[in-house]
C-alpha cells in the first residue's frame, strides 16, 4: 500500500497486539463484529502499520473458487490465465482480506484451508501448481455474528484455523473521537450523535434487526459537516437507514428529535 | 398538541429504560406515572417528553423495585420526597444516556445527597428537608407498580412491546379511588392467570391487567398473544357465535364462485360455493416490529436452492469447450462469434410463492393445551412463517378464512403478495377474531386460484393452518373430506404444492391427515417446534409436485409425439 497517512483507527483493547502477533507467526485472523463497527478500517490500519499491500474481496453468495484463485480467459485463439485476488496476494505477500466471509459458499472457503494452516500453500489445480505463500502473506476474514450467520455459519474446520479477534462498537469516549475525526464535526456534535447511537443500541432486538453503527453516526456527522440541520441529517442517515417500517421509523424520529434537541442555554 | 399519538414515544422510553416499555395516554391534567411497563402521560402536557424520560429513567435505575415500593405504599408524603431525591439521583446517574434537554432537569445538589435508591428511601422517610419534586417528574404510585422492575434489564427483548388498548385504560380508571385492586392480583396470580377459570374471567372482564405486564411466573410466554382476542370489545365475547362477523365489515375483492365435489353422486356441483374477500378491521394497536423468525428462516433457507452448471455464459470459472471450438470455427469462417464461452455454476433461484391460509373458524378460539387459544398459536406460527419466507425473498401472502354456509365462504386478506408485511399487516392479523365454520374445499380452491393468478413463480405452495377438520352447513364427515381431497388433487395437478400444519390443536386432527396425506401434514403442540418440521415438510411437498409435473410433461410429450407419428404415417 502506498506509504500515505495511517487510516484512522483508535484501538479499544489489545486487538492491535493480537493481530501483530498472529501476523508475525503466519496465522490467519478472524474478525468478528457487528456491521459498521470498524472491522475494515482496522485491517486497513494494520496493513499500513505492517507495510503490506491490502487485497480486499467482498464475499457474496455466488463467489466461486475461480473468483478467488483465478481463471483461464480466451484471448484471440489462445487461453490466458488470470490470477484471482487471492493468488495475487499469495504471490506478492500481501494481506488478503475477505469481508463477510460467511456469505461465500462453503465449497469456496475450503480453498482457504491449506493457506490458513501451517502449510501456507495455495494449490491451483487448473494450472497444476501449488504456490507457497510469499513471506508477509496474511489471510484475514471477517464476519458479522448477527443475523447473517442465521443462514450460514463458518465451517468449524475453517474457524479453527484462525485466530479470532472480537470487535464491538467502541466505548463512548472512543466513538466520540472517531465520529469527530471522521465526520469533521466538533466534539459537542459528536457527543450528541454518539449519545443518540447509544440510546438506539439499547433497543436492539425490540424493533430493529441491526442497531445504529458507528458508520451511520459518522454518515450523519458528515451530512452535518456539509451544512445540513442535524435532525435532517440524522433522519436520513440513521432513521431511514435502519428501518422501512413506518411505525418504527416514527419512533426513531421521536428519539432523534429528543436527543438532537438544540442544546439548552 | 391534542392529536399527538403518545405511542410514537415508545421507542424513546424503551431506549432509556433499557427494556420494552409502552406509553399510554393518561387523564388530562394528570401527572405522569408508570406501572413498570407502561408510562401514562397526558399528551397535551407541554413537558410530556421530559416526564416520559424521567419515568423511564426511574424504571431503568431500579428506583421502582417492589421492595422499595412496598415501603412507600399508602404514604403520600414520603413518596413525594422519595421521587424528588431519587429522580434527581437517577437522572444524574444516567445522564450520559439522556437527551440534553432532560439532563438539565437535574439538580446536582439534591442528586449528590443520595448514592442509591435505598439511601433515597431512607432520606425520604427521615426528617431532613427535601424540596418538592418538579411537576415534570410526574408521580410515583407505589401500589400500581406491577411488574418486577429489573435494573439489569434481563427482560427479554425478544418479546414485543406490550400492546395498549382503550379497554385497559378504562378498567384502570374505574378503580382509580383504590390503589389496591384484588381483581388484578387474582388474574396475574400463577394459579388464576394460567388456569381455565382465570382465562374465563379474563375473557369475561376483558383485559384488566395494565397493558401487557408480565404475570409473575406461570403465564405461558405465548409471545404477543394477549393482544387480540381479549380486547374488551363485545365482539370478543361471542366467540363461535354464528353472527355476521363484525371484525370484517367491508367487502373488498370480487367474489368468486367455485364448484364442490359431491362424493355421493360422484360429480361436481357447479357454482356451488361463493367465496367473498372481506377487509379486516385492524386491531387498534399492534406490537412494534415484525415477528422474529430466525430459526424458521434457518430451516427454510436451503429450500429449493441448488447449484446448477450453466453452459455458454458470458463469464464463468471454466471455458465451455464446445462453445470455444464453435467460436473458433465461426471466427475462421469470418463471422462474428458469440462471446458467451464459459461454464458457470450458479445457484438456482428459489422462484417460490407461498400462500398461507389461516383457519379462523370458531373452533380456533378454543383453549389450547399449551395455554392461550389455538388461534393465538396458529397466528404466531403463521406470522413467523410469513416473516421468514419474506426475509428469504419468496413471494408470500397471508389470508384467513372461515365460512357460514356455501354462499358465504369468507377470505380475509391479511397480506397480499405485493403488500409489505409491516405493522399495518400485523394489526390486521391481530384484528381477526375466530368464529363461524370451515369449508375447507372452497378455501383451498380459492387459495390455489389466487396463487396461480398472482404468485407469478414456477413453484407454488399452499400452506393451511388448521386445527381440525372442516365442518359447515351441509359439509360434514365423508362429504367434506372427499371435497377437500378433491380440491387438493386439483391444485396439485396444476403444480401447486399443498400442505397443512396443526398447531396446539385440542382435538386429534386425524381427518386432516387423511385429507392431506401423512407426508403433507404435521401436528405440533407449540409454534416454537415449527422450525423442526417445516424443512422436511416443505421439501417433500415441493418434490412431489415437481415429480408430478414432470410426469405430466412426459406423458404430454409422448402423446404429442405419438400424434405426430400417426399423422406422418
Amino acid at each position: 500500500m502506498t506509504p500515505g497517512t495511517r487510516p484512522y483507527y483508535v484501538p479499544v483493547g489489545n486487538e492491535e497486539q493480537v493481530f501483530g502477533a498472529a501476523y508475525r507467526q503466519g496465522l490467519s485472523v478472524l474478525l468478528k463484529g457487528p456491521t459498521g463497527c470498524g472491522k475494515t478500517r482496522f485491517v486497513e490500519a494494520m496493513a499500513h502499520d505492517l507495510g503490506r499491500q491490502l487485497v480486499t474481496v467482498a464475499c457474496h453468495d455466488d463467489l466461486t473458487t475461480a473468483d478467488l484463485v483465478g481463471r483461464f480467459l480466451l484471448k484471440g485463439n489462445e487461453t490466458a490465465w488470470v490470477d484471482g485476488p487471492l493468488t495475487t496476494a499469495v504471490r506478492e505477500g500481501a494481506i488478503c482480506y475477505l469481508d463477510e466471509v460467511v456469505e461465500a459458499r462453503q465449497d469456496t472457503t475450503v480453498v482457504l484451508h491449506p493457506l490458513s494452516d501451517h502449510r501456507r500453500q495455495l494449490p491451483i489445480d487448473r494450472l497444476g501448481v501449488t504456490l507457497d505463500a510469499a513471506p508477509g502473506f496474511c489471510l484475514v476474514v471477517s464476519y458479522n455474528p448477527g443475523y447473517q450467520s442465521v443462514l450460514k455459519d463458518l465451517k468449524d474446520s475453517t474457524r479453527q484455523r484462525m485466530v479470532a479477534i472480537e470487535l464491538d462498537f467502541p466505548p463512548v469516549d472512543v466513538e466520540e473521537k472517531v465520529v469527530a475525526h471522521e465526520a469533521g464535526v466538533d466534539h459537542e456534535m459528536a457527543q450528541r450523535l454518539v449519545r443518540l447511537g447509544q440510546a438506539i443500541r439499547r433497543l436492539e432486538g425490540a424493533a430493529l434487526r441491526e442497531v445504529a453503527s458507528t458508520r451511520v453516526l459518522v454518515a450523519a456527522g458528515r451530512l452535518v459537516g456539509e451544512g445540513l440541520p442535524v435532525r435532517d441529517a440524522a433522519r436520513g442517515a440513521i432513521a431511514g437507514a435502519l428501518t422501512d417500517d413506518p411505525v418504527v421509523s416514527a419512533g426513531l424520529v421521536e428519539m432523534i428529535d429528543a436527543y438532537l434537541d438544540d442544546e439548552p442555554v | 398538541m391534542p392529536d399527538v399519538d403518545v405511542g410514537r414515544f415508545r421507542l424513546l422510553v424503551s431506549a432509556i429504560a433499557g427494556k420494552p416499555m409502552d406509553v399510554a395516554a393518561g387523564e388530562p391534567g394528570e401527572l405522569a406515572w408508570t406501572d413498570g411497563t407502561t408510562i401514562f402521560v397526558d399528551a397535551d402536557e407541554r413537558d410530556a417528553l421530559h416526564s416520559l424520560a424521567v419515568q423511564a429513567t426511574l424504571v431503568a435505575s431500579g428506583s421502582l423495585a417492589p421492595a422499595l415500593m412496598d415501603k412507600l405504599a399508602r404514604r403520600p408524603t414520603p413518596t413525594r420526597r422519595y421521587l424528588a431525591l431519587e429522580g434527581h439521583r437517577a437522572l444524574a446517574a444516567m445522564q450520559d444516556l439522556l437527551p440534553a434537554s432532560v439532563r438539565c432537569l437535574v439538580d446536582r445538589e439534591t442528586a449528590s445527597r443520595s448514592e442509591s435508591a435505598e439511601q433515597s428511601l431512607e432520606l425520604a422517610t427521615g426528617r431532613a428537608g427535601v424540596p418538592d419534586p418538579p411537576e415534570v417528574f410526574g408521580a410515583i404510585r407505589p401500589k400500581r407498580v406491577r411488574a418486577p422492575v429489573d435494573p439489569t434489564g434481563d427482560a427479554p427483548f425478544a418479546r414485543h412491546l406490550p400492546w395498549r388498548n382503550e379497554g385497559t385504560r378504562q378498567s384502570l380508571d374505574r378503580d382509580e379511588s383504590d390503589d389496591d385492586t384484588p381483581a388484578l392480583d387474582f388474574l396475574s396470580s400463577p394459579v388464576g392467570g394460567g388456569g381455565p377459570i382465570g382465562r374465563l374471567l379474563k375473557r369475561l372482564l376483558g383485559e384488566m391487567r395494565p397493558g401487557g405486564s408480565d404475570a409473575p411466573g406461570a403465564d405461558v410466554p405465548t409471545y404477543r398473544s394477549r393482544r387480540s382476542t381479549r380486547v374488551a370489545r363485545p365482539s370478543a365475547l361471542t366467540i363461535g357465535a354464528a353472527s355476521i362477523p363484525d371484525d370484517a365489515e367491508l367487502v373488498v375483492g370480487t367474489s368468486a364462485v367455485y364448484p364442490e365435489w359431491d362424493v355421493f353422486r360422484r360429480r361436481y356441483r357447479r357454482n356451488w360455493c361463493t367465496v367473498v374477500e372481506r377487509a379486516v378491521e385492524p386491531a387498534p394497536e399492534s406490537a412494534v416490529g415484525a415477528p422474529r423468525a430466525d430459526a424458521l428462516r434457518h430451516a427454510l433457507a436451503r429450500l429449493g436452492v441448488e447449484l446448477e452448471r450453466r453452459r455458454r455464459q458470458p463469464q464463468g470459472h471454466d471455458i465451455d469447450l464446445d462453445a470455444a471450438v464453435e467460436a473458433y470455427v465461426e471466427n475462421a469462417a469470418g463471422s462474428a462469434p458469440d462471446e458467451a464461452l464459459y461454464v458457470d455454476t450458479v445457484r438456482s433461484r428459489r422462484d417460490l410463492s407461498v400462500l398461507v391460509l389461516l383457519d379462523v373458524s370458531g373452533s380456533a378460539g378454543e383453549p389450547a393445551a399449551a395455554g392461550g387459544t389455538v388461534h393465538e398459536h396458529q397466528r404466531e406460527a403463521a406470522a413467523g412463517l410469513v416473516a421468514a419466507l419474506r426475509d428469504l425473498g419468496d413471494r408470500v401472502a397471508l389470508h384467513a378464512f372461515r365460512s357460514q354456509g356455501r354462499t358465504a365462504v369468507e377470505v380475509l386478506p391479511i397480506k397480499y403478495f405485493d403488500d409489505a408485511f409491516d405493522t399495518a399487516a400485523l394489526r390486521r392479523l391481530d384484528g381477526v377474531v375466530p368464529r363461524a365454520y370451515t369449508r375447507l374445499g372452497a378455501a383451498i380452491r380459492h387459495g390455489a386460484a389466487v396463487l396461480e393468478a398472482n404468485g407469478g413463480t414456477s413453484r407454488r405452495m399452499l400452506v393451511v393452518f388448521s386445527d381440525g377438520f372442516a365442518y359447515d352447513h351441509g359439509y360434514e364427515g365423508e362429504y367434506g373430506e372427499a371435497d377437500a381431497r378433491r380440491a387438493l388433487a386439483e391444485a396439485r395437478r396444476r403444480g401447486t404444492a399443498c400442505l397443512c400444519l396443526s398447531i396446539a390443536a385440542a382435538t386429534d386432527p386425524d381427518a386432516l391427515r387423511r385429507v392431506f396425506g401423512t407426508a403433507a401434514h404435521a401436528r405440533i403442540s407449540r409454534e416454537d417446534q415449527l422450525p423442526g418440521v417445516v424443512g422436511p415438510l416443505f421439501r417433500s411437498a415441493l418434490r412431489s409436485v415437481e415429480l408430478r409435473r414432470r410426469a405430466w410433461q412426459r406423458t404430454h410429450r409422448t402423446r404429442e409425439r405419438l400424434r405426430v407419428e400417426r399423422r406422418t404415417a
